[in-house]
Formats: C-alpha cells, structure tokens, sequence
C-alpha cells in the first residue's frame, strides 16, 4: 500500500492553496490590517485632539487667571484713584467754600461800614441841621446860614472820632 | 439534601451519569462487532460498526474523474475560510461587530504572535504565509470532525475526507513553507544569503595562505574553513529534510488520529469516540500551530542578521 502520493493530485493541492493565500490576503489580511491602521491612526487623532484640547483649556484657563487678576488690580487702582480724586475735590471744595464764606463775610463787613458810614452821615447831617436850627433859632438868624455850615463842618472834621476807619 | 460535588451537580446526579455513561461503554462494547467475536453472537445492528480499512492515498469519489475527496474537502476548507473572511470584511467599520471582529479578533491575535517573533517589519513578509498555513491546516483537521461528514460515500469512497490526512497536502504546505523561508533569506540578505550554505570562503583564504609560504597560519585556518564549509552542506541537509519533516509530521499526526477515532468507533462504539473527538480537535490545533509555528521559526533564523 502506497503513500498516495501523485503528481497530479499535488500540483492541485498546491494551487489550492496558493489561491487561498491569495484570496485570504486580498479578503482578509489587507483589508483588516488596513482597517486596523486606520483604527489606531483614528485613536491617535482623537488623543491627540483630546490633548490639545486639554492644553488649550489650560492655556485658557491661565488666560483667564490672569485676566481676572488683572482686572482686579485695576479695579483697585481705579478705586484707589477715585478716593483720591474724591479727596482732592472735596479738600478743593472745601477750600473753595471757605474762600467765598471770607469774601461772603469780607463783602457783608464792607457793606456794614459804608452802611454805618451812610448813617453815620445821616446822623450828623441832621445833627448839623438840628444844631443850625436850633442855633438859628437861638440866635435868630444873626449868622449867615452858610457860613455857619461851613464853620460847624469844620468842626467836626477837626474831632472826626465818629467815623470809624 | 445532597451537596454539590461538582460541574454545579449534586452528587447523586452526577454518579448517575457517570453509571449511566458506563453502561453505555459496557453495553457498547458487548453488543458490538468485537464483543461479539469475544462473547460468541451476532453483534447488534446499532453497534455493528464495519471494521476500519484505512486507505492512505485519497479515494476518488466519482469514478473516472481525478477529484479525489481530499482535495474536495480542502476546496470546502477554502471556501469557508474565504467566506467568513470575505463576510467580516465586506462592510467594515471602524468599530467592529459581528463577524468583522471574529476575523480581527484572529487577525491580532496571530499578528502579535508574529510580531513578537520576528519584529514588526519582517512580521509583515510572513504574515500572509504562516497564517494562511494555520488556517488552512486547522479548518481542514475541524472540518473532518463535524460528525457525519466522513460518513457520505459516493461509488464506495468518502466523498470527504481530512486534508491533511492526504500526503500531497501536508507535501504542498512544506514545499510552500520552504521556499517561502528560502525567498525571505534571500530577501533580507541578498546574494550574501548564499554564504549560509556554500562557506567557502575561509577555506580559500586558508589555502592562499598556504601556497604564499604562511604554513602555519594557512594550517590553523584550514581547520576552521574545512569546518565552516561543512557546516555550509549541513545547513543545505537541513533545509531539505525540513521539506520531509514537515511533511511527515502533520501527515502522520492527522492519519493516526483518524485511524484512531476509526479503531475506538469500532471497539466501543458509544461515549469513548466522544472523548478521542476531543482529542482530534486539541490535535488538530496543535498541529496547526507546529506547522505555521516552524514556518516563523524557520522564517526568523533565515533572515537574522549575521554578526
């Protein structure tokens, strides 16, 4: 009993299987290997997505850190400025409020001498006017009205105590 | 109540099955066609099972016609190979499902297995040799396990019959194996390949040193020519007789597991059968991962780097 073994029945066993090797690669290992690169090539993408993504949120997040400390400083600044500012215009006020007060008061005492002067006038005119009457009548116009003005005037601006400086 | 003793039985039923197993073994045993011839009787219908008469050349099962039926059941092999292939590949997307990551899942498990040999770029060259082998090896050995499957007989011949148990296949698969490893050595090594089986070389420089006066030294290298020479023809020895080992290994492993699980069928035709098909297909596997396992090998040493 022989092996079996036939020339015929080889070669075809042969070529059977060079076809499935052929079939399989082109069926099978090509496709998939080609699936599974671009499978890995797709995980490396998203991962690397994934990481820029996370360094941008980083990035973004110092950004904003920095922004807000930023805004913050300003802010203080501003304020500290506005208070200054604030004092400054107050003082200035104040300085100002009292300057008109004097003058408001400088003015007023002005008023007040030329007033009392007016009456200080007054008085004395009449005064005069009295005196000139009364020495009139007492003397019953022996003197000259306007002489005797003039004399009384005299007078008076001799002792001008009464009107104040 | 009675505790579980194993397989999440209880211990009355499962020593009910193991007798009932054994009975079947006795019963099948006596009322077949050997018990019969040692108890003296007819051998019941059931059990009278025709002895074996193992054919080592491949039948033919229709008459006239040079098909014979290993080369029919490797022609089914192929098919169903490319079919499952051609199924999982056929509308692919990148996250797998259903068929597509059964042929994945094959696909990476062999791929880590080559690459973990021979590196990533070389694994790419052997690839589509050594796992085409396993395939073809393996579905071949499973497929003559589906029960019935060697049962169908045309013109007195099994109309299917393991592939592997046909001396041309395995002949087939080595002669492809080694000139596919011959084509890698040559591949990663160029002409300097040649060298690994014709060293010539030291023992030419020994002898030009021999004749320009320098007896001593060409004395010493001679030796060493002499020996690298013939480690040379060695190799060449080595080379071929893998051709036979192959052959003979996968060829006698798989016509002794058939003729096996033909004796037992024929000895005890019930229960005992189930545990050497078993058996078959562990074989069947194992073989298959010898022959692809030895391509790589074989691949990897021929297109090493030389130091």
């Amino acid at each position: 009993m022989g092996l079996g073994l036939d020339l015929a029945t080889f070669v075809g066993q042969l070529v059977s299987f060079l076809i499935l090797l052929g079939l399989l690669t082109f069926v099978g290992y090509k496709p998939i290997r080609k699936m599974l690169d671009q499978r890995s090539e797709k995980i490396r993408e998203s991962m690397e997505q994934a990481e820029a993504t996370r360094q941008e949120y980083e990035n973004a997040k110092v950004a904003v850190q920095e922004q807000i400390k930023k805004g913050r400083e300003e802010g203080q600044a501003i304020i500290a400025q506005a208070t200054q500012t604030g004092n400054r215009l107050k003082e200035e006020a104040r300085e100002e409020a009292r300057k008109e007060a004097q003058v408001i008061v400088e003015r007023a005492r002005v008023e007040l001498q030329h007033e009392r002067d007016q009456i200080v006038d007054d008085l004395r005119r009449e005064f005069v006017d009295t005196a000139i009457l009364a020495a009139g009548k007492v003397i019953s116009e022996t003197l000259d009205k306007k002489k005797h003005r003039e004399l009384i005037e005299e007078v008076l601006q001799e002792s001008a105590t009464l009107r104040g400086k | 109540m009675a505790k579980k003793a194993g397989c999440g039985l209880s211990l009355n039923l499962l020593v009910i099955i193991i007798l009932a197993g054994l009975a079947l073994v006795v019963i099948s045993f006596v009322g077949g066609t050997v018990g019969a011839m040692i108890f003296g009787g007819e051998p019941m219908s059931i059990f009278a099972v025709h002895a074996p008469a193992p054919e080592l050349p491949a039948e033919h099962p229709f008459a006239g016609i040079p098909i014979t039926n290993t080369m029919i059941t490797a022609w089914v092999s192929i098919l169903a190979l490319t079919g499952l292939f051609f199924a999982g590949t056929r509308k692919m997307k990148v996250v797998p499902g259903g068929l597509q990551s059964v042929v994945e899942f094959i696909f990476e498990v062999a791929s880590n297995f080559i690459e973990d040999a021979a590196g990533k770029e070389k694994a790419r060259w052997f690839f589509p040799v050594v796992v085409t082998i396993f395939l073809f090896v393996v579905t071949n050995a499973w497929f003559s396990l589906v029960p019935g499957m060697e049962s169908i007989h045309l013109d007195g011949a099994p109309l299917f019959r393991n592939a592997n148990t046909d001396i041309n296949v395995p002949l087939a698969l080595a002669l492809v194996s080694f000139i596919a490893v011959e084509y890698w050595g040559f591949k990663a090594k160029g002409g300097a390949y040649i060298k690994t089986f014709l060293n010539f070389g030291a023992l030419g420089n020994a002898l030009v040193k021999l004749f320009t006066g320098k007896i001593k030294a060409g004395l010493s290298g001679l030796f060493s020519g002499f020996v690298a020479a013939f480690v040379g023809i060695l190799e060449i020895l080595s080379h071929l007789i893998r051709i036979l080992s192959f052959t003979f290994r996968l060829f006698g492993n798989m016509t002794a597991g058939a003729i096996l699980t033909m004796i037992m069928i024929f000895i005890v035709p019930w229960v005992i059968p189930s545990i050497f098909y078993g058996l078959e297909a562990f074989f069947g596997f194992v073989q298959a991962m010898i022959f692809g396992g030895l391509t790589l090998g074989f691949a990897c040493a021929a297109v090493m780097p030389e130091e």
